[in-house]
C-alpha cells in the first residue's frame, strides 16, 4: 500500500509554517495571499480558503487584492518553500524509510509490511494527521494499492482517503480529467468528446483511445481506472543544514531578528537529532539593505563564524551564542537576510573519569568566553584575542605572544616539577622613557615623572632580528634596579637602535 | 542565670541567634614556596585571598602568583583577570598554559575601565564555576581606584566564592577586602643579588596579615629567595 500526503495551498503553509502556532492558527482563519513576479506588478500567486471565500483569484494583481480590505499579503519566498518540502520529506520519513517527493507539497511513501507495526490503515492515517497538525501541515491522506491512485486521490478529496484494492476505479470515478497528467492538447480533445470526469475516460474502449490519442491516451485511461503500477522514485531526505530568511521589510531591531533567529535554529537543530548528528562548527552571514563601509572594503554581507571545542546539539546554546555576539556589534545599516549555517559532525562520545580535574562544563564555558568577550572585547589593536589560553611564539623577538582559544578539554597533565623564578611584569605598550648615562651605564632613569637614580645595572645585552623584512628590530637591554619611594625596583630598560629611543619594558616582581 | 535564662528565651525564638558563623575551610592549593605554604597551608578553597606588594618597587608578588598558578594548573583549571594586561607568558613557562584562562582587560575600546571590566569578568567566572582558581591581578591600576571599591563589593565576592570549591586571589597594592578575606599576604623584597654584573635574583619576604581562622592578628613572616631564569 501507498500513502500520498498533499498539502492544499502548499505556498501559504509554507510561508505560514515559520510562525508560532498561535500565530500559525489565527493566519489559517484569516485571508492570506501570496505575491510573486516583478516588483512592480506583483500578482496573487497562491491563497488560502479564506482568501479564496471573500473573493479573491489567483493571478490578481496586489492592486485589485488590497481594494478587497482586510487581506494579509505575503511575498512569495522559494527558500521557505524548499525548506517547507524538505521538512515534509523528513515528516514522512518517520513513517516510511520509502519516500518519494512527487511534486512542491505532495509525497508519496510505501507502507507495505508496516500494517503490523503502525496498525490498521485508518488508526496509522488518524496518526499521521495528528502528527502533521503538531509539526504545521494540514494535509489530504489517501492509501490505495498503486501510488497514482493514492496521488489523484489526496489532491482532490479532503481530510483522510482511504482505497481498498480493486475499488479504484470506483473511488477514483468522480475525478476532474484535467489533474491528469495530460498535454493541453489532450485535455482539450477530451473536453471536445465530452469527458469531463475519470469515470467517463475509463469506460471508452482501449483500442478506440489508442487510435486517437496514442500511447498517451492509453496512460490516461489506466490512471483514470487507478491500474498503474510503478515503482517509487525513492531518495535519501538531504538534511538541510543551512536555512536563510529574508525579511519583507529591512528590520531594525535585534528582537526581530532573534525572532527569526530561533526559529531557524530550531529547524536546523531538528535536523542534526533527525540524523544523528551534532555541530562544532557555526556559520552566520546576515545581508545588509545597503553597503556597510567596513574596515577591509565595502562589503554588503556581515558573516561571523563559531568554532566549538565540541559539538553540540543543543539549540539554546547555538542561539545565546549568536544572541552575544550580536548584541555587542553594530551595523550599520537594517537587515535584510539572515543565514545560519552549520557543519554536521559526528556527535561527543566520551565517558567520565572520575580522576580528572574539575573543569568547566564545555557547553557552558563557550557560553561563559562570549559574556567575557562582551566585556573586554575580542581582539586588541593588533589582532590577539583578549580571551584565551596563552602561548609563546617561535620567534626571538622580546614581547612576542599568542593567545589561545581557550578549552576544557585538555586533561594532560604536566607532571614536571615547577621552577620557581623572579617573574616579569610587563608594560604593554612599553613606557617612553629618559635615561641618562654615565661612562656608558645608565645613571639616572626617568620613571612615571621622577627621575630615579640607577644603583645596580646589568647589560648591555643586545639583540636584534627580523633585519631581512619589514619587522626589523635591534635593541640593547639593560636590567636596572632603581630606588624608588616604595624600595628597591629591578626594572628592563632597553634602548631602541633604530629608534634612538630608551623604554622601560618591565620591572622584575 | 539570669543571663542564661535569657539566652534560652531567646534561643527559643532564634535558634541561631547565637551561632558563631564559621567559614569553611575544606583544603588549601599549595603556592610552590615551601616557607609560605609551611605559614599558611597554601590559598584557602571557599575563600577570598589578598596578595599585597608594592607596584613601584620590586615585591615578589608576581612571582607567589606565577608561582601559584604553576602548582594550581597541574590540579585545576584556573583563571587570571589580568586587568593591567601585564602577564608574561615567557616567565610563566611552569604554568600549564592549556588549563590557564588569560582575561586581557582594557584592550579594547569598551564602555568599561579596567577596574571595572576585572570585576565584571570575575563575577562571570564565579557564576559560571568549573575553575579551581581564579586571580584578578589589579595591581597595575592605580591605587585610589582600587581603594575606591565599595566593601559591598568584597563581601559578595567572599559570599560567593564560600560556596564554590575554588580559590578567589586578588593580587593589589594594598589590602581592600578587610574582612571579607579569608587569607591576607603581605610580599616585599629585599636587596638584589648580582653575580658580578649579572642580576641573578632577590631575596623575598612574607607578612601573613590574616589568617584561614581569623585568628587574632598575629604576624608571621617567612623569607625565601627566588632566581632569574638564566641564574
Amino acid at each position: 500500500m501507498f500513502a500520498c500526503f498533499y498539502v492544499p495551498d502548499f505556498p501559504v503553509q509554507a510561508a505560514l509554517l515559520i510562525e508560532l502556532p498561535q500565530a500559525r492558527n489565527v493566519f489559517k482563519q484569516s485571508p492570506l495571499a501570496i505575491l510573486d513576479g516583478p516588483a512592480n506588478l506583483p500578482r496573487v500567486f497562491a491563497l488560502n480558503q479564506p482568501a479564496r471565500q471573500a473573493g479573491i483569484e489567483s493571478g490578481m494583481t496586489k492592486l485589485q487584492v488590497e481594494t478587497y480590505g482586510g487581506v494579509l499579503l505575503r511575498k512569495r519566498i522559494v527558500s521557505l518553500e524548499d525548506s517547507a518540502q524538505s521538512t515534509l520529506m523528513e515528516f514522512a520519513g518517520g513513517f516510511s524509510p520509502r519516500v518519494e517527493s512527487t511534486a512542491a507539497g505532495t509525497v508519496t511513501l510505501d507502507l507495505s509490511g508496516s500494517e503490523k507495526l503502525l496498525g490498521p490503515w485508518p488508526r496509522v492515517a488518524h496518526h499521521i494527521m495528528s502528527s502533521a497538525a503538531k509539526a504545521g501541515f494540514d494535509l489530504h491522506i489517501a492509501i490505495a494499492s498503486n501510488p497514482d491512485a493514492a496521488f489523484h486521490a489526496a489532491r482532490v478529496f479532503p481530510s483522510i482517503t482511504i482505497i481498498a484494492p480493486g475499488e479504484e476505479a470506483l473511488r477514483l470515478a468522480p475525478l476532474p480529467v484535467r489533474i491528469l497528467p495530460a498535454s493541453p492538447q489532450t485535455l482539450e480533445i477530451l473536453e471536445g468528446w465530452g469527458i469531463p470526469t475519470f469515470d467517463a475516460l475509463a469506460v471508452l474502449p482501449t483500442v478506440a483511445i489508442a487510435e486517437r490519442l496514442g500511447q498517451e491516451g492509453l496512460y490516461l485511461q489506466k490512471l483514470a481506472r487507478g491500474e498503474t503500477s510503478r515503482p517509487l522514485l525513492t531518495m535519501e531526505p538531504v538534511k538541510e543544514f543551512v536555512a536563510s530568511f529574508e525579511f519583507e521589510d529591512p528590520v531594525e531591531t535585534l528582537e526581530s531578528l532573534f525572532f527569526i533567529l530561533n526559529r531557524l535554529l530550531q529547524q536546523l537543530c531538528a535536523n542534526l537529532i533527525s540524523g544523528s548528528f551534532a555541530t562544532n562548527e557555526l556559520r552566520l552571514t546576515i545581508g545588509l539593505e545597503v553597503r556597510q563601509l567596513q574596515t577591509d572594503g565595502n562589503k554588503e554581507l556581515y558573516q561571523h563564524e563559531w568554532k566549538l571545542p565540541i559539538p553540540t546539539q543543543d539549540r539554546h546554546v547555538l542561539f545565546d551564542l549568536i544572541r552575544l555576539h550580536l548584541e555587542r556589534t553594530t551595523f550599520s545599516a537594517p537587515i535584510r537576510e539572515l543565514i545560519v549555517e552549520i557543519v554536521p559532525v559526528k556527535p561527543r562520545r566520551v565517558q567520565g573519569n572520575l580522576f580528572l580535574p574539575p573543569s568547566p562544563e564545555p557547553e557552558k564555558l563557550e557560553m561563559t568566553l562570549e559574556r567575557i568577550r562582551g566585556v573586554v572585547g575580542s581582539n586588541d589593536e593588533e589582532g590577539i584575542a583578549c580571551v584565551g589560553s596563552p602561548g609563546l611564539l617561535d620567534t626571538y623577538r622580546p614581547g612576542s605572544f599568542t593567545v589561545h582559544p581557550f578549552s576544557s578539554m585538555d586533561n594532560t597533565a604536566d607532571s614536571s616539577p615547577a621552577a620557581r623564578v623572579v617573574a616579569f611584569r610587563v608594560f604593554r605598550p612599553a613606557l617612553e622613557t629618559s635615561v641618562k648615562l654615565n661612562q656608558q651605564k645608565p645613571y639616572y632613569v626617568q620613571l612615571w615623572h621622577r627621575h630615579l637614580p640607577v644603583l645596580a645595572a646589568s647589560g648591555p645585552w643586545c639583540t636584534s632580528g627580523n633585519w631581512w623584512n619589514a619587522f626589523i628590530w635591534a635593541r640593547e637591554e639593560w636590567d636596572v634596579a632603581l630606588k624608588t619611594a616604595a624600595g628597591i625596583g629591578f626594572y628592563r630598560i632597553y634602548r631602541d637602535r633604530l629608534r634612538r629611543q630608551w623604554f622601560v619594558e618591565g620591572v622584575f616582581d | 542565670m539570669q543571663a542564661a535564662l535569657l539566652r534560652k528565651q531567646i534561643e527559643a525564638e532564634l535558634p541561631s541567634a547565637f551561632t558563631v558563623y564559621r567559614r569553611k575551610a575544606l583544603g588549601c592549593i599549595p603556592t610552590g614556596i615551601p616557607q609560605i605554604d609551611c605559614a599558611v597551608q597554601g590559598i584557602p578553597l571557599h575563600a577570598l585571598t589578598e596578595i599585597c606588594g608594592s607596584n613601584l618597587a620590586s615585591s615578589g608578588k608576581t612571582s607567589v602568583l606565577s608561582s601559584l598558578l604553576a602548582h594550581a594548573s597541574r590540579q585545576h583549571f584556573c583563571a587570571l583577570v589580568d586587568a593591567s594586561d601585564s602577564f608574561d607568558p615567557t616567565s610563566g613557562a611552569s604554568i600549564q598554559f592549556s588549563r590557564l584562562l588569560w582575561v586581557r582587560c582594557g584592550k579594547s575600546k569598551a564602555r568599561l575601565g579596567r577596574l571595572e571590566q576585572a570585576f565584571k569578568v570575575a563575577d562571570i567566572l564565579l557564576q559560571s564555576g568549573g575553575f579551581g582558581l581564579i586571580v584578578v591581578d589589579l595591581s597595575g591600576l592605580a591605587e585610589q581606584r582600587v581603594r575606591n571599591v565599595p566593601l559591598s563589593s568584597w563581601f559578595r565576592f567572599s559570599r560567593v566564592i564560600e560556596k564554590q570549591a575554588a580559590a578567589l586571589v586578588f593580587i593589589e597594592q594594598e589590602p581592600h577586602a578587610t574582612s571579607c578575606a579569608g587569607l591576607v599576604l603581605r610580599v616585599s623584597a629585599e636587596p638584589a643579588a648580582f653575580s658580578g654584573n649579572l642580576f641573578t635574583g632577590f631575596h623575598l619576604k612574607a607578612e601573613v596579615l590574616r589568617g584561614h581562622e581569623k585568628r587574632p592578628v598575629r604576624s608571621e613572616r617567612s623569607g625565601f629567595s627566588l632566581h632569574t631564569q638564566w641564574a
